[in-house]
């Protein structure tokens, strides 16, 4: 019998090996959290196809012998067993005993995962309606010195301490590649802990329904060698460069500054109190843009290869956001959650993108504006 | 209103030759005295009736939310679909999860609850039989109330789970999620007074003999059910009226501003949600416990450990609630315990799948269509309990919650589990209901139809979801991996729709066949065990012509036969010298009654007038006070009244002006 189970192995690990290698598939850890987790749940995935093969062997054995039985011709009845005391004790005991082989290791685990090192890198993350925000508070003392959206970079294999926050419903951050998912509550910070083993660009997704967009609003980890992270550090706290006089940059500074500002922040550039806000009272900080690969809660890239390899900047996506967000994507503007429809003209349009376009720095290998 | 025929020839004739006239009519208060047609199924009280309504309504939700099920399917059948938008999707999923756990299968539940469980301890019928009526018309309009929300400006679209802030006036402006506070307290209440009425049915109503050991073990677990429902009900009703405070008078409970904690909704929602699930599947579990019996010809293998497994599941789910919060910051400590317990409640669940299987072991099997869905459900409730148990795991869960592959485990669970459970009971007792049985061929279709089809819908998503394609989410962008299974999905889907289209066929051309026919399918027809089979099919109004003396568990199935020094069967008696012969002489009957669906009816009123208009709530409540007061001061219909009823025995005989007494000793045939 040993050897049908061993069989029976193989399509249960054939359905779980079609259910990795996928871009947010929870079988391919990259991070010591999300391994930890892996090793325990492949066992346990296993120990239940075992049971699963087992009872579906006594099942099909008991139809297949009394249905032979019921179409015999013989009037035999069957004898009216009433129950076997000991056969109810013993699969009482068994499954029992097996059940504390998985609970010992998965207390084990949970414990290992929520630990909290001190060496840790603290990050706080902010789901809002409907998009991620991370600041960075380098030197803890209380300020952020860098604010970003959509992606979060981190160097690999230092702890990172994540601290979930929501600044209006609750979602819930799950990169899976890294670790299982934490809810952002608001009015309450929760802790998850993860630490990327490579470099490498990890995709995830909000994963507690938080209302209309809930299914738009992505998250990327970015997982950068210490050499890299700091060069990146280094490059998001300067402030935005200034355009020249007369350009087309300065005019879309010009615009952001009437239209945008209100929502979005740019560091260095004045944020401006009293218009329309927010319900959750953020949007996302665009110092960097062109620092990151994703934009619009990380439903769009920035950057499209062409044909030579390089990444070259996707005008035409950023241009269709500008022009009309709702229609891109799905959110409640009258009710002051996600983005409006500005009614932008192209003039202000090509402005708006030619200054955004200064917010470096542009990642590797990709063409800068006006090359 | 109320038409009494006042009777025009003598008055009763008492054995003590006194006359007494029977009470007069109290005009607006009287009872109704129709005994056929659309008015005698408004008015009546009898559990048989309420059963067939319970059913025949939540067969019909079904259909509106596997209508809601096949819509969410075409959405997502491609990446990037465009069937739905974003805020039609979220409505959609949203009222398919209510629908179908709320109006469907609660009430299925019910609808087998309130038929057989009084007739399997050999009563009358149940308890409070007035307030079961009420019960059905209560959850009747509650469903309805909240299907109205798609023409009033939007249905739900929190989830089914509501989840605050996001149910909060700013984030959920539309008038959806009152309708689902008020429709789901209204309904709440239908199951909350159902609960007491069969707990107490069966704690005193029992016939004389039959210890709670002797009783079969869908009454046990039907027992168990309503007592899970008696504690869980009013937790969910805390919930809600804090939700409805929160969102139409000012209340503070969930504002994060003010200072609350959005996990309290959490808490109370899950607290009634965890034993919401085993009320969902232990009248099923209850059901096969029935048929896997008769059908392999030897009784439940492990009968006590049956009974206890099942009060056990009831008791442990208590004990595992926060399973659905894992991952919402209750800290390592509490993960780590709740953890333990879900992975412990699997004991219980497992003795009761090998008990079953060891039923069938050495027994004589016949695969009647109900049979089959017997074994269906032993089959995929096994696959969704051991999926049920990767997710105990919680570290493991941190990675699954919120996916496709939970949505895969509980579909197993509960359209595996108890969905087949019903339709098994459905062709099992459809004879003793409607006296006429289901075709086996038409059954057979719609279960390898079914079987089929769910199979291609909910297998893929456990391969989906641990590809990461979250839940609840309205579509999904290419690149992911999720297209081709989500395509398969869509495909079982509509063989689920040919599988219930297969059923409808079934029900509606077996009832056709046995009109034109003139089908009685006599008494017994499966040869069962349990006392509602020893009453002809289909049941007569008054169930037993005399109360039985119960002796054994499977009381019918001793008096049929003995055993041998085998320990096999042996015929001791005719089937048809057992069964009683269904003649109502002497037996009382509870009166029909107005009042249940009046006092249903004013609850949405009183809804829509909090959504819309205080003038409404005001109407409603009038009609609400008038119908409490119609219910107390509506006179019995007892023609006995007038004299004590310590001479109640088979020659009780009192039927001389036997054609006056019609009102209220009635011949109820089920009219179809």
């Amino acid at each position: 019998m040993r050897w049908m189970r061993r069989v029976a192995l193989i399509p249960a690990l054939l359905a779980l090996s079609s259910c990795s290698g996928t871009k947010q598939d929870i079988f391919s850890p990259k991070g010591s959290i999300a391994k930890d987790i892996n090793d325990l749940q492949v066992k346990v995935f296993i120990a239940a196809g075992v049971v699963g093969v087992i009872v579906a062997v006594m099942l099909a054995y008991v139809i297949v012998t009394g249905r032979r039985r019921g179409k015999a011709d013989g009037d035999e009845e069957p004898r009216q067993i009433h129950g076997n005391f000991r056969a109810e004790i013993a699969w009482t005991i068994i499954p029992f005993v097996i059940l504390v082989g998985v609970a010992v290791p998965t207390v084990t685990t949970i414990l290992n995962i929520s630990h909290r090192p001190a060496n840790a890198m603290k990050i706080s993350v902010y789901g809002q309606q409907w998009w991620w925000s991370y600041e960075y508070d380098l030197n803890g003392d209380g300020t952020p010195e860098i604010v970003t959206a959509n992606e979060l970079v981190i160097p690999v294999g230092v702890p990172i301490e994540l601290q979930v926050q929501s600044r209006d419903v609750i979602h819930s951050f799950w990169i899976p590649a890294l670790a299982g998912t934490r809810d952002a509550v608001p009015g309450r910070v929760q802790i998850l802990e993860l630490e990327a083993s490579q470099p490498g660009v990890y995709d995830g997704q909000c994963k507690e329904y938080c209302g209309l967009s809930h299914a738009n609003m992505r998250a990327r980890a970015v997982a950068l060698s210490q050499a890299d992270f700091d060069k990146w550090k280094e490059g998001q706290q300067e402030n935005a460069p200034t355009p020249a006089a007369g350009t087309a940059a300065a005019a879309g500074l010009d615009t952001f500054k009437t239209k945008c500002a209100s929502c979005h922040q740019i560091n260095g550039v004045n944020k401006i109190e009293g218009q329309a806000a927010l319900v959750s009272g953020h949007a996302p900080n665009l110092t960097h843009l062109m620092s990151r690969s994703i934009f619009a809660s990380g439903n769009f890239s920035l950057f499209v290869t062409n044909t030579q390899g390089q990444l070259v900047f996707n005008r035409n996506q950023l241009e269709a956001w500008l022009r009309d967000p709702p229609g891109q994507l799905p959110m409640a503007p009258t009710e002051a959650r996600g983005m409006p429809n500005l009614h932008l003209g192209d003039n202000e349009i090509d402005q708006l993108i030619a200054y955004l376009q200064t917010l470096g720095p542009y990642p590797a290998g990709a063409v800068a504006p006006g090359s | 209103m109320a038409i009494i025929e006042a009777p025009d020839s003598a008055p009763l004739a008492l054995p003590s030759g006194g006359t007494v006239a029977p009470h007069q009519a109290l005009g607006v208060f009287s009872r109704p005295g129709q005994s056929k047609g659309w008015r005698s199924w408004i008015t009546s009280v009898d559990h048989k009736r309420v059963g067939v309504l319970y059913g025949a309504s939540a067969i019909l939700f079904f259909l509106i939310g596997g209508m809601e099920a096949l819509l969410i399917r075409l959405q997502l059948v491609h990446a990037n679909g465009t069937v739905l938008n974003a805020a039609q999707y979220n409505q959609v999923f949203t009222m398919h999860g209510i629908t179908m756990i709320f109006l469907v299968v609660m009430p299925l539940g019910a609808a087998f609850m309130n038929y057989l469980m009084p007739l399997q301890v050999g009563a009358r019928d149940v308890a409070f039989p007035r307030l079961n009526a009420f019960s059905f018309w209560c959850f009747l309009f509650g469903g309805l109330f909240l299907n109205s929300s798609w023409f009033l400006g939007g249905a739900p679209d929190g989830g089914w789970f509501a989840y605050a802030p996001n149910t909060n006036p700013i984030f959920s402006p539309s008038h959806g999620m009152d309708f689902y506070a008020i429709g789901l307290l209204i309904t709440g209440i239908a199951s909350t007074v159902g609960a007491i009425n069969l707990v107490v049915t069966v704690i005193n109503l029992r016939a004389p003999g039959m210890s709670l050991m002797k009783m079969p073990v869908f009454t046990w677990m039907g027992f168990v059910t309503q007592l899970l429902i008696v504690f869980a009900m009013p937790v969910i009703t805390v919930a809600l009226f804090l939700l409805l405070f929160d969102r139409n008078f000012g209340a503070n409970f969930f504002n994060v501003k003010a200072g609350a904690d959005p996990l309290l909704w959490q808490h109370l929602f899950w607290l009634f949600g965890h034993p919401e699930v085993y009320i969902l599947i232990l009248p099923s579990f209850g059901i096969i416990s029935e048929t896997i019996p008769v059908f392999s010809r030897k009784p439940i293998f492990g009968y006590p450990f049956m009974v206890f497994s099942g009060i056990a599941i009831g008791f442990m789910g208590w004990g595992v609630w926060a399973h659905h919060m894992f991952a919402s910051g209750v800290g390592p400590l509490s993960v780590a315990a709740f953890s333990v317990t879900t992975m412990f409640i699997a004991v219980p669940t497992g003795v009761k799948i090998l008990n079953w299987v060891a039923t069938m072991y050495g027994g004589k099997l016949t695969f009647t269509t109900s049979m089959k869905f017997s074994v269906g459900l032993v089959g995929m409730f096994t696959i969704g309990g051991l999926s049920g148990v990767t997710h105990a795991v919680s570290p493991s869960d941190l990675q699954q919650t919120d996916t496709y592959y939970i949505v895969a485990h509980f579909h197993y669970v509960i359209f595996g589990g108890a969905l087949l459970g019903f339709f098994a009971g459905m062709y099992f007792w459809w004879p003793k209901v409607f006296g006429y049985k289901l075709s086996e061929k038409l059954g057979s279709w719609h279960f390898w139809l079914i079987l089929i089809g769910m199979n291609l819908t909910f297998g893929p998503m456990h391969i989906v979801g641990l590809q990461g394609q979250p839940r609840r989410t309205y579509t999904y962008n290419k690149g992911y991996g999720f297209d081709f299974w989500n395509m398969i999905e869509t495909i079982g889907a509509f063989i689920i729709a040919l599988a219930v289209l297969v059923f409808l066929v079934n029900v509606f051309s077996s009832r056709a066949k046995a009109k034109r026919e003139h089908i009685t399918v006599g008494n017994d027809p499966w040869d069962a065990r349990s006392l509602e089979w020893m009453v002809p099919n289909p049941t007569p109004a008054h169930n037993f012509d005399e109360v039985p003396v119960v002796a054994h568990l499977d009381e019918f199935w001793h008096r049929k036969y003995g055993e041998d020094e085998n320990g096999r069967p042996v015929r001791v008696k005719a089937t048809d010298d057992v069964v009683q012969a269904g003649d109502p002489t002497g037996v009382h009957l509870p009166s029909p009654s107005y009042w249940p669906i009046v006092i249903a009816a004013s609850l949405p009123l009183i809804g829509y007038g909090i959504i819309f208009n205080l003038g409404f709530a005001a109407l409603g409540g009038f009609v609400l006070f008038l119908g409490i007061y119609g219910l107390g001061l509506e006179p019995s219909m007892d023609p006995d009244a007038a004299h004590p009823h310590d001479d109640h025995d088979d020659t009780h005989d009192d039927a001389p002006a036997a054609a006056d007494d019609e009102e209220s000793h009635e011949e109820v045939t089920a009219s179809e």
